[in-house]
Protein backbone atom coordinates (compact mmCIF):
# COMPACT_ATOMS: atom_id res chain seq x y z
CA UNK A 1 0.00 0.00 0.00
CA UNK A 2 1.74 2.89 -1.42
CA UNK A 3 2.19 5.82 1.93
CA UNK A 4 -0.04 9.19 1.22
CA UNK A 5 3.07 11.33 0.76
CA UNK A 6 4.27 8.99 -1.79
CA UNK A 7 0.77 9.69 -3.88
CA UNK A 8 0.88 12.92 -3.57
CA UNK A 9 4.14 13.66 -4.99
CA UNK A 10 3.37 11.35 -8.03
CA UNK A 11 -0.06 12.96 -8.48
CA UNK A 12 1.00 16.67 -7.82
CA UNK A 13 1.04 17.87 -11.38
CA UNK A 14 -1.97 16.27 -12.46
CA UNK A 15 -3.71 18.35 -10.16
CA UNK A 16 -1.92 21.09 -10.69
CA UNK A 17 -2.95 20.91 -14.52
CA UNK A 18 -6.57 19.83 -14.09
CA UNK A 19 -7.09 22.84 -11.43
CA UNK A 20 -4.91 24.98 -13.69
CA UNK A 21 -6.78 24.59 -16.66
CA UNK A 22 -10.11 24.82 -14.87
CA UNK A 23 -9.78 27.62 -12.51
CA UNK A 24 -7.41 29.68 -15.32
CA UNK A 25 -5.11 30.86 -12.71
CA UNK A 26 -2.50 29.41 -11.31
CA UNK A 27 -2.14 30.95 -7.82
CA UNK A 28 -5.66 29.79 -7.68
CA UNK A 29 -4.68 26.77 -9.18
CA UNK A 30 -1.89 25.99 -6.64
CA UNK A 31 -4.46 27.19 -3.52
CA UNK A 32 -6.74 24.46 -4.80
CA UNK A 33 -3.95 21.79 -5.27
CA UNK A 34 -2.69 22.96 -1.46
CA UNK A 35 -6.01 22.41 0.14
CA UNK A 36 -6.80 19.05 -1.60
CA UNK A 37 -3.79 17.43 -0.45
CA UNK A 38 -4.12 18.84 2.86
CA UNK A 39 -7.78 17.58 3.35
CA UNK A 40 -6.16 14.21 1.90
CA UNK A 41 -3.71 14.43 4.08
CA UNK A 42 -6.42 14.44 6.79
CA UNK A 43 -8.14 11.28 5.20
CA UNK A 44 -5.03 9.48 4.59
CA UNK A 45 -5.40 6.39 6.22
CA UNK A 46 -8.64 5.86 4.46
CA UNK A 47 -7.28 7.15 0.51
CA UNK A 48 -4.41 4.63 1.13
CA UNK A 49 -6.88 1.85 1.11
CA UNK A 50 -8.53 2.96 -1.52
CA UNK A 51 -8.01 1.18 -5.01
CA UNK A 52 -7.06 3.94 -7.09
CA UNK A 53 -5.79 7.09 -4.64
CA UNK A 54 -4.98 9.56 -8.00
CA UNK A 55 -8.92 9.43 -9.07
CA UNK A 56 -9.88 10.20 -5.70
CA UNK A 57 -7.73 13.22 -5.68
CA UNK A 58 -8.54 14.65 -9.04
CA UNK A 59 -12.05 14.59 -7.76
CA UNK A 60 -11.67 16.43 -5.11
CA UNK A 61 -9.43 18.67 -7.13
CA UNK A 62 -11.99 19.27 -9.58
CA UNK A 63 -14.96 19.33 -7.10
CA UNK A 64 -12.71 22.21 -5.59
CA UNK A 65 -11.76 24.04 -8.40
CA UNK A 66 -15.75 23.64 -9.57
CA UNK A 67 -16.57 25.63 -6.13
CA UNK A 68 -13.74 28.12 -7.21
CA UNK A 69 -15.67 29.24 -10.58
CA UNK A 70 -18.86 28.91 -9.13
CA UNK A 71 -17.93 31.61 -6.37
CA UNK A 72 -16.64 34.05 -9.25
CA UNK A 73 -18.85 33.29 -12.14
CA UNK A 74 -17.81 37.14 -13.09
CA UNK A 75 -14.23 35.80 -14.07
CA UNK A 76 -15.48 33.09 -17.09
CA UNK A 77 -17.37 35.70 -18.31
CA UNK A 78 -14.80 37.88 -18.82
CA UNK A 79 -12.14 35.54 -20.13
CA UNK A 80 -15.09 34.56 -23.04
CA UNK A 81 -15.04 38.46 -23.43
CA UNK A 82 -11.88 38.73 -23.96
CA UNK A 83 -11.07 36.13 -26.53
CA UNK A 84 -12.95 37.44 -29.67
CA UNK A 85 -10.56 39.93 -30.01
CA UNK A 86 -7.79 37.06 -30.70
CA UNK A 87 -9.11 37.10 -34.15
CA UNK A 88 -5.91 37.94 -36.47
CA UNK A 89 -6.08 38.41 -40.28
CA UNK A 90 -3.00 35.88 -40.39
CA UNK A 91 -3.39 33.44 -43.13
CA UNK A 92 -3.56 29.70 -41.53
CA UNK A 93 -0.05 28.54 -42.84
CA UNK A 94 1.05 31.59 -40.86
CA UNK A 95 -0.75 30.58 -38.26
CA UNK A 96 0.73 27.19 -37.82
CA UNK A 97 4.20 28.70 -38.27
CA UNK A 98 4.14 31.60 -35.39
CA UNK A 99 4.83 29.77 -32.25
CA UNK A 100 1.98 31.49 -30.99
CA UNK A 101 -0.84 29.23 -32.25
CA UNK A 102 -0.34 27.41 -29.57
CA UNK A 103 -1.19 30.10 -27.11
CA UNK A 104 -4.37 31.02 -29.56
CA UNK A 105 -5.46 27.23 -29.32
CA UNK A 106 -5.32 27.50 -25.24
CA UNK A 107 -7.55 30.83 -25.31
CA UNK A 108 -9.89 29.21 -27.81
CA UNK A 109 -10.11 26.31 -24.78
CA UNK A 110 -11.49 28.65 -22.47
CA UNK A 111 -14.28 29.33 -24.70
CA UNK A 112 -15.12 25.54 -23.53
CA UNK A 113 -17.81 25.45 -21.01
CA UNK A 114 -16.65 23.86 -18.10
CA UNK A 115 -17.76 20.58 -17.84
CA UNK A 116 -16.26 19.84 -21.86
CA UNK A 117 -13.12 21.54 -20.89
CA UNK A 118 -12.17 19.20 -17.60
CA UNK A 119 -13.29 16.23 -19.43
CA UNK A 120 -11.04 17.18 -22.55
CA UNK A 121 -8.42 17.78 -20.27
CA UNK A 122 -8.79 14.10 -18.50
CA UNK A 123 -8.67 12.69 -21.42
CA UNK A 124 -6.35 14.22 -23.97
CA UNK A 125 -3.83 15.39 -21.39
CA UNK A 126 -4.19 12.76 -18.40
CA UNK A 127 -4.83 9.99 -20.35
CA UNK A 128 -7.94 8.94 -18.68
CA UNK A 129 -10.42 6.07 -19.55
CA UNK A 130 -14.12 7.34 -19.71
CA UNK A 131 -14.42 5.38 -16.31
CA UNK A 132 -11.58 7.44 -14.33
CA UNK A 133 -13.12 10.70 -15.75
CA UNK A 134 -16.70 9.79 -14.69
CA UNK A 135 -15.02 8.98 -10.98
CA UNK A 136 -13.08 12.41 -11.54
CA UNK A 137 -16.06 14.69 -12.55
CA UNK A 138 -19.34 12.90 -11.10
CA UNK A 139 -20.71 12.40 -14.50
CA UNK A 140 -21.70 8.83 -15.69
CA UNK A 141 -19.67 7.51 -18.40
CA UNK A 142 -22.30 8.16 -20.86
CA UNK A 143 -22.27 12.02 -20.38
CA UNK A 144 -18.39 11.71 -20.51
CA UNK A 145 -18.66 10.62 -24.06
CA UNK A 146 -21.29 13.00 -24.72
CA UNK A 147 -19.11 15.78 -23.35
CA UNK A 148 -15.85 14.37 -24.80
CA UNK A 149 -17.70 14.66 -28.02
CA UNK A 150 -19.14 18.06 -27.67
CA UNK A 151 -15.64 20.10 -26.44
CA UNK A 152 -13.95 18.10 -29.52
CA UNK A 153 -16.40 19.11 -32.16
CA UNK A 154 -16.67 22.86 -30.84
CA UNK A 155 -12.94 23.19 -30.47
CA UNK A 156 -12.63 21.98 -34.17
CA UNK A 157 -15.11 24.30 -34.96
CA UNK A 158 -13.72 26.72 -33.15
CA UNK A 159 -10.09 26.09 -34.73
CA UNK A 160 -11.55 26.32 -38.42
CA UNK A 161 -13.33 29.45 -37.53
CA UNK A 162 -9.73 31.10 -36.70
CA UNK A 163 -8.34 29.30 -39.84
CA UNK A 164 -6.01 27.52 -37.55
CA UNK A 165 -7.70 24.09 -39.13
CA UNK A 166 -7.77 23.99 -42.89
CA UNK B 1 0.26 5.05 -39.98
CA UNK B 2 -1.30 5.54 -43.34
CA UNK B 3 -2.92 9.02 -44.79
CA UNK B 4 -5.81 6.93 -45.24
CA UNK B 5 -5.78 5.92 -41.58
CA UNK B 6 -5.08 9.14 -40.08
CA UNK B 7 -7.47 10.78 -41.71
CA UNK B 8 -10.24 8.26 -40.66
CA UNK B 9 -8.78 8.25 -37.29
CA UNK B 10 -9.37 11.63 -36.92
CA UNK B 11 -13.01 11.63 -37.69
CA UNK B 12 -13.78 9.11 -35.03
CA UNK B 13 -11.21 11.13 -32.86
CA UNK B 14 -13.70 14.23 -33.18
CA UNK B 15 -16.46 12.39 -32.77
CA UNK B 16 -15.22 10.45 -29.72
CA UNK B 17 -15.03 7.19 -30.15
CA UNK B 18 -11.65 6.77 -30.86
CA UNK B 19 -9.90 4.08 -27.77
CA UNK B 20 -6.82 5.81 -25.77
CA UNK B 21 -4.92 3.65 -27.61
CA UNK B 22 -5.81 4.98 -31.34
CA UNK B 23 -5.38 8.59 -29.44
CA UNK B 24 -1.82 7.81 -28.31
CA UNK B 25 -1.18 7.12 -32.09
CA UNK B 26 -2.54 9.84 -33.77
CA UNK B 27 -0.19 12.09 -30.87
CA UNK B 28 2.70 10.05 -32.17
CA UNK B 29 1.73 10.43 -35.91
CA UNK B 30 1.39 14.30 -35.55
CA UNK B 31 5.00 14.45 -34.04
CA UNK B 32 6.60 13.78 -36.94
CA UNK B 33 5.51 16.68 -39.21
CA UNK B 34 7.61 15.16 -42.33
CA UNK B 35 5.40 12.28 -42.45
CA UNK B 36 1.94 14.43 -42.27
CA UNK B 37 0.68 15.45 -45.66
CA UNK B 38 0.12 18.89 -46.27
CA UNK B 39 -3.96 18.43 -46.16
CA UNK B 40 -3.64 17.06 -42.32
CA UNK B 41 -0.42 19.41 -41.16
CA UNK B 42 -3.12 21.79 -39.99
CA UNK B 43 -4.36 19.57 -37.04
CA UNK B 44 -0.51 19.13 -35.74
CA UNK B 45 -0.64 22.34 -34.10
CA UNK B 46 -3.45 20.60 -32.00
CA UNK B 47 -1.96 17.92 -31.07
CA UNK B 48 1.68 19.57 -30.39
CA UNK B 49 -0.86 21.72 -28.07
CA UNK B 50 -1.98 18.07 -25.85
CA UNK B 51 1.51 17.36 -25.70
CA UNK B 52 3.01 21.03 -24.38
CA UNK B 53 0.27 20.51 -21.66
CA UNK B 54 1.02 17.36 -20.78
CA UNK B 55 4.97 19.35 -19.52
CA UNK B 56 2.55 21.36 -17.52
CA UNK B 57 4.00 20.79 -14.00
CA UNK B 58 3.52 21.75 -10.52
CA UNK B 59 5.50 24.86 -8.89
CA UNK B 60 8.01 23.78 -6.41
CA UNK B 61 6.89 23.33 -3.15
CA UNK B 62 7.33 26.89 -1.10
CA UNK B 63 9.68 24.99 1.88
CA UNK B 64 8.13 26.29 5.09
CA UNK B 65 10.56 25.64 7.93
CA UNK B 66 8.77 25.06 11.05
CA UNK B 67 10.30 24.72 14.00
CA UNK B 68 10.96 21.45 15.38
CA UNK B 69 10.79 21.97 19.27
CA UNK B 70 12.43 18.61 19.32
CA UNK B 71 15.27 19.23 16.84
CA UNK B 72 16.02 22.84 18.77
CA UNK B 73 15.64 21.23 22.18
CA UNK B 74 18.83 18.76 21.40
CA UNK B 75 20.62 21.46 19.86
CA UNK B 76 20.40 23.80 22.67
CA UNK B 77 21.23 20.73 25.08
CA UNK B 78 24.21 19.92 22.63
CA UNK B 79 25.20 23.55 23.00
CA UNK B 80 25.42 23.27 26.66
CA UNK B 81 27.08 20.14 27.16
CA UNK B 82 29.71 21.09 24.60
CA UNK B 83 30.42 24.50 27.34
CA UNK B 84 29.80 22.17 30.49
CA UNK B 85 32.81 19.86 28.47
CA UNK B 86 34.94 23.52 27.66
CA UNK B 87 34.69 24.68 31.00
CA UNK B 88 35.52 21.44 32.71
CA UNK B 89 38.37 20.71 30.84
CA UNK B 90 39.77 24.42 31.66
CA UNK B 91 39.06 23.87 34.96
CA UNK B 92 40.65 20.32 35.05
CA UNK B 93 43.60 22.24 33.39
CA UNK B 94 43.77 24.73 36.07
CA UNK B 95 45.87 23.92 39.67
CA UNK B 96 44.06 23.97 42.97
CA UNK B 97 42.98 27.00 44.19
CA UNK B 98 44.00 27.74 48.34
CA UNK B 99 43.93 30.37 50.99
CA UNK B 100 46.75 31.91 49.74
CA UNK B 101 47.29 31.45 46.32
CA UNK B 102 49.22 34.34 45.69
CA UNK B 103 51.71 33.67 48.05
CA UNK B 104 51.81 29.87 47.46
CA UNK B 105 52.76 30.71 43.40
CA UNK B 106 55.22 33.46 44.74
CA UNK B 107 56.36 32.42 47.88
CA UNK B 108 58.35 34.41 49.97
CA UNK B 109 61.99 34.25 50.39
CA UNK B 110 61.95 35.01 54.06
CA UNK B 111 65.91 34.30 55.06
CA UNK B 112 66.20 36.97 52.90
CA UNK B 113 64.78 39.28 55.86
CA UNK B 114 66.11 37.51 58.72
CA UNK B 115 68.02 40.06 60.95
CA UNK B 116 71.42 38.48 61.88
CA UNK B 117 73.06 41.70 63.59
CA UNK B 118 72.44 41.55 67.58
CA UNK B 119 71.90 45.13 67.76
CA UNK B 120 69.55 45.43 65.20
CA UNK B 121 67.59 42.20 66.65
CA UNK B 122 67.07 44.30 69.60
CA UNK B 123 66.15 47.54 67.88
CA UNK B 124 63.63 45.82 66.12
CA UNK B 125 62.12 43.81 69.15
CA UNK B 126 62.17 46.87 71.33
CA UNK B 127 59.90 48.62 68.70
CA UNK B 128 57.86 45.84 68.22
CA UNK B 129 57.25 46.00 72.45
CA UNK B 130 56.27 49.84 72.29
CA UNK B 131 53.66 49.56 69.12
CA UNK B 132 52.15 46.64 71.49
CA UNK B 133 52.29 48.79 74.44
CA UNK B 134 50.90 51.50 72.72
CA UNK B 135 48.03 49.43 71.05
CA UNK B 136 47.22 47.44 74.44
CA UNK B 137 46.90 51.29 76.66
CA UNK B 138 45.04 52.49 73.98
CA UNK B 139 42.08 50.36 74.83
CA UNK B 140 41.80 51.39 78.69
CA UNK B 141 42.28 55.33 77.57
CA UNK B 142 39.32 54.92 75.07
CA UNK B 143 36.89 53.40 77.92
CA UNK B 144 38.29 55.90 80.92
CA UNK B 145 37.38 58.57 78.24
CA UNK B 146 33.95 57.59 77.50
CA UNK B 147 33.07 56.45 81.06
CA UNK B 148 33.86 60.01 81.83
CA UNK B 149 31.49 61.20 78.96
CA UNK B 150 28.88 58.89 80.07
CA UNK B 151 29.25 60.30 84.09
CA UNK B 152 29.01 64.28 82.67
CA UNK B 153 25.87 63.56 80.75
CA UNK B 154 24.03 61.45 84.07
CA UNK B 155 25.25 64.72 86.07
Amino acid sequence: MPHFTTIATTVRDRLYRLALRMVGDDGEAEDVVQEVLISGWQRRQEIEALDNPPAWLLKMTHNRAIDRLRSRKVRTTNERAAAPSDQSDLTPHRLVETADTLGHIHRLMQQLPTDQRSVLQLREVEGLTYQEIAITTGLTVDQVKVYLHRGRSKLRQLLLQENILE
Amino acid sequence: MTHARATALLERYFAGETTLAEERDLQTYFRNPADVPPELASYAPLFAYWDQERQVSAPPRKVTRRLNWQRTLLAVAAALLLLLAVRGTYLWQQPDLTTFPVAERQPVDWSRHEITDERAAIRFLKTVLETTSDKLNEGPTITVRELREVRDILD
